[in-house]
């Protein structure tokens, strides 16, 4: 699905990333951990040509991101609230994407109350814009929205954070179906050892823009990350 | 309890400045800014010195001080009306200071000081200080001047805390505004005149020393006022939250049936019509129609043809103009968003595009009463439409890829923070919005007469159509080039 071309980002002489090869497959749950600063946010900006790489490249489903935008049908990425339009409602806000993305009206009234459970009431029919939503609920919103109309690639920067317990739980359920069924790749990112190695099969360790681990994982995976933040 | 004072919440906001992502080019605009503004207090301080002369010279028999009074009642009335547009309390600055330990009452002393340093206090005291000195000097000391000079001060000093009470509760606002109504009502349908009654009343002040005590104590009332209402409003779920709206323009739903382009369209115009400064920017747009009342009412211009043509052009284009400035700046605030979506710069610039050359059509056709100044203004105005129309518009869009300051969608701007996102290139851009059309037109006109001039215009138009597709491929060229560039200023 993603084919990373020994990529690097340098930033006035500091180099932030840099990564050999590195490929994930489709269908693939991949995790990526790092402390602050350790490049997590930046390689998925250069997955999603939102920063130009210093050098190497990438490629989604075989087309460099860099050079052609046929990339974009297949994916879709929350980062943070930035992914939100504040100015429409939610519904809105799901039709706008639908329309990107060739799902219709009544389509998506109808597909989202799949998600009613995740929203905990809190979300669909609330009357007021995407701005004046709790944090939480911004993120539950920007999440589902993500997978309207089956993208092949998702995206997401942190999406444990700032949900409630409940959410956390019932998120990890979503996205294991969610691959399962419909062979759905994600990318998640997150600073939650537990849910992160949970939900995902395979971890990647970032530390100052390099990679420490590479793992699939198994019931030892979670010690082993413990062990290694620990020090 | 350790004091907070009006200098430390100033010496934060001088770090806010200095600390914000592209300071340095705000501290070029601000210095612009302040040029600006030193002009017009260099105008103010002529209009105060000069004032005095003009009136004595104009009206000798009469006291000046008297002639001004019957002038301030609408003068208090308009500055009323454009503080409500362009003046905010620095109140959401307060929020850190909630769980410090600084009494409450010294917090809002702090707001209530701060809020003084407004441009619009200064224009009475600009104005009127010289005004009143070269009174003295010339009529020889006494204290009624400066009882007069006082009386304004307060009371201008009083509407900066009322702009306030207006903004932030709905009661005050329709206090006022039934108010208004009311003087409005005696004023048009009752032999009593509101303007001169008050007039008189400052007369009054002018001519007896104690009647001052009026407007010094409805100063005090005000800020009394304020500072009571201010307490009531120092926590997080009142005048520290944000206001929350109500959905409007939920159903534009006429514009699916444009398919592939009208929900592009139809986010635009939820935009417009959802977001203060968007409908600030907007409103500015259509104030431009009235543009032509400047000149058109004068037989000096209606013999200028060439004059004419800038306000055909702002007419037809004032909309055009405001909102094209700031493509794709109105959509910084979700900018990475639209960049990962399966919409292409393509499909997304020509929506804008449509957007402003449906608002020059819409403007065109409303500019519809012109044609009370003659057959010759309207053909102006069709003219300068048709430039607008094919030709200003793309020129507009092209004019926004080299605009890489961010919009910030919901918050008001104050007064001259529309220039924020002045550049070099954005003047040069005056050029071909402005400039060349009144070269197109100007040059036939000049050698073949009228009928050639309105020509040139409607000829270029319609060439800005005819290669408005090889001119969008070269606007998307420039957003794809400069794609990341403006993705990391939207972004800080």
């Amino acid at each position: 699905m993603i084919k990373v071309k020994n990529i690097s980002k340098t930033y006035s002489g500091q180099v932030v990333l840099q990564l050999p090869d590195l490929e994930i497959p489709k269908a693939q749950r991949f995790g990526l951990v790092g402390n602050n600063g350790a490049g997590k946010t930046t390689l998925f900006s250069l997955i999603l040509d939102l920063i130009e790489a210093s050098s190497g490249e990438i490629a989604i489903n075989e087309i460099d991101v860099k050079k052609s935008e046929d990339w974009k049908p297949l994916t879709a990425a929350f980062i943070d609230e930035s992914y939100l339009i504040g100015y429409l409602t939610v519904e809105e806000y799901y039709y706008f994407l639908g329309n990107l993305r060739g799902v219709s009206k009544s389509e998506i009234d109808q597909w989202v109350q799949i998600f009613e459970p995740f929203f905990n009431g809190e979300i669909l029919g609330q009357k007021k814009y995407l701005r004046d939503f709790s944090k939480g609920n911004q993120k539950k919103a920007g999440i589902v929205g993500t997978l309207i109309g089956k993208p092949e690639l998702v995206v997401l920067d942190e999406p444990f954070a700032n949900l409630d317990p409940t959410t956390q739980i019932r998120l990890k359920n979503l996205i294991r179906e969610e691959a399962e069924k419909y062979g759905t790749t994600f990318l998640v990112s997150s600073h939650d050892l537990t849910h992160v190695t949970e939900v995902c099969n395979r971890i990647v360790l970032l530390e100052k823009g390099v990679i420490i681990k590479d793992i699939e994982t198994t019931s030892e995976t979670l010690k082993e990350l413990e062990s290694y933040f620990s020090n | 309890m350790n004091s907070f004072s009006v200098l430390d919440s100033l010496k934060f906001s001088k770090k806010k400045f200095f600390r914000a992502p592209q300071w340095e080019l705000k501290l070029v605009v601000r210095i612009l800014i302040g040029f600006l503004v030193l002009y017009f207090l260099a105008v103010f301080l002529f209009l105060g010195v000069g004032g005095y002369y003009i009136l004595t010279k104009e009206s000798p028999e009469k006291n000046p001080i008297f002639i001004i009074n019957t002038l301030l009642g609408l003068y208090f009335f308009a500055d009323l009306i454009v503080r409500y547009f362009f003046q905010s309390l620095p109140v959401t600055e307060v929020k850190p200071l909630l769980l410090l330990p600084i009494p409450k009452k010294e917090i809002i002393q702090i707001v209530l000081t701060r809020s003084l340093a407004s441009f619009f206090n200064f224009i009475p005291i600009v104005v009127l200080l010289p005004f009143c000195i070269v009174f003295s000097v010339e009529k020889g000391f006494s204290f009624s001047v400066w009882t007069w000079f006082v009386a304004i001060i307060c009371l201008s000093l009083s509407s900066n805390f009322w702009v306030y009470l207006i903004n932030k509760s709905k009661q005050s606002a329709a206090v006022f505004f039934g108010t208004f109504v009311a003087l409005y009502a005696l004023e048009k349908f009752t032999p009593l005149s509101v303007l001169d009654l008050f007039a008189q009343g400052m007369n009054l002040i002018h001519e007896e020393l104690y009647w001052v005590l009026i407007p010094l104590g409805l100063l005090y009332f005000s800020i009394s006022i304020s500072a009571k209402f201010l307490k009531k409003q120092l926590f997080l779920d009142k005048g520290l939250s944000k206001k929350r709206e109500g959905v409007v323009g939920a159903n534009l739903n006429f514009f699916d049936r444009w398919e592939g382009m009208g929900f592009l369209i139809k986010n635009d115009i939820r935009l417009i019509i959802r977001n203060i400064r968007a409908r600030q920017v907007v409103l500015m747009g259509a104030l431009f129609l009235f543009y032509g009342l400047f000149f058109f009412t004068q037989q000096q211009y209606l013999e200028q043809p060439t004059i004419l043509v800038f306000s055909g052009l702002f007419i037809t284009g004032g909309f055009m103009i405001t909102f094209g400035q700031y493509v794709p700046a109105w959509d910084s605030e979700y900018y990475s968003f639209l960049m990962c979506q399966n919409v292409s710069y393509r499909k997304y610039l020509s929506s804008k595009l449509y957007l402003m050359m449906f608002s020059v059509l819409v403007c065109t056709i409303i500019s519809f009463p012109y044609s009370f100044f003659g057959i010759d203004v309207m053909l102006i105005i069709w003219a300068s439409g048709i430039f607008n129309f094919g030709f200003g518009s793309i020129i507009t869009l092209y004019s926004g890829a080299f605009n890489s300051t961010p919009v910030k969608l919901n918050i008001k701007a104050k007064a001259f923070e529309n220039t924020q996102n002045f550049s070099f290139v954005q003047m040069l851009f005056i050029l071909p919005k402005l400039i060349l059309p009144v070269l197109v037109f100007y040059l036939p006109y000049a050698f073949f007469g009228f009928n050639s001039g309105l020509a040139g215009l409607i000829f270029t138009g319609l060439l800005g159509l005819l290669f408005q597709k090889q001119l969008l491929n070269i606007i998307e060229k420039t957003y794809h080039k400069k794609k990341y560039q403006t993705l990391s200023s939207f972004n800080k």
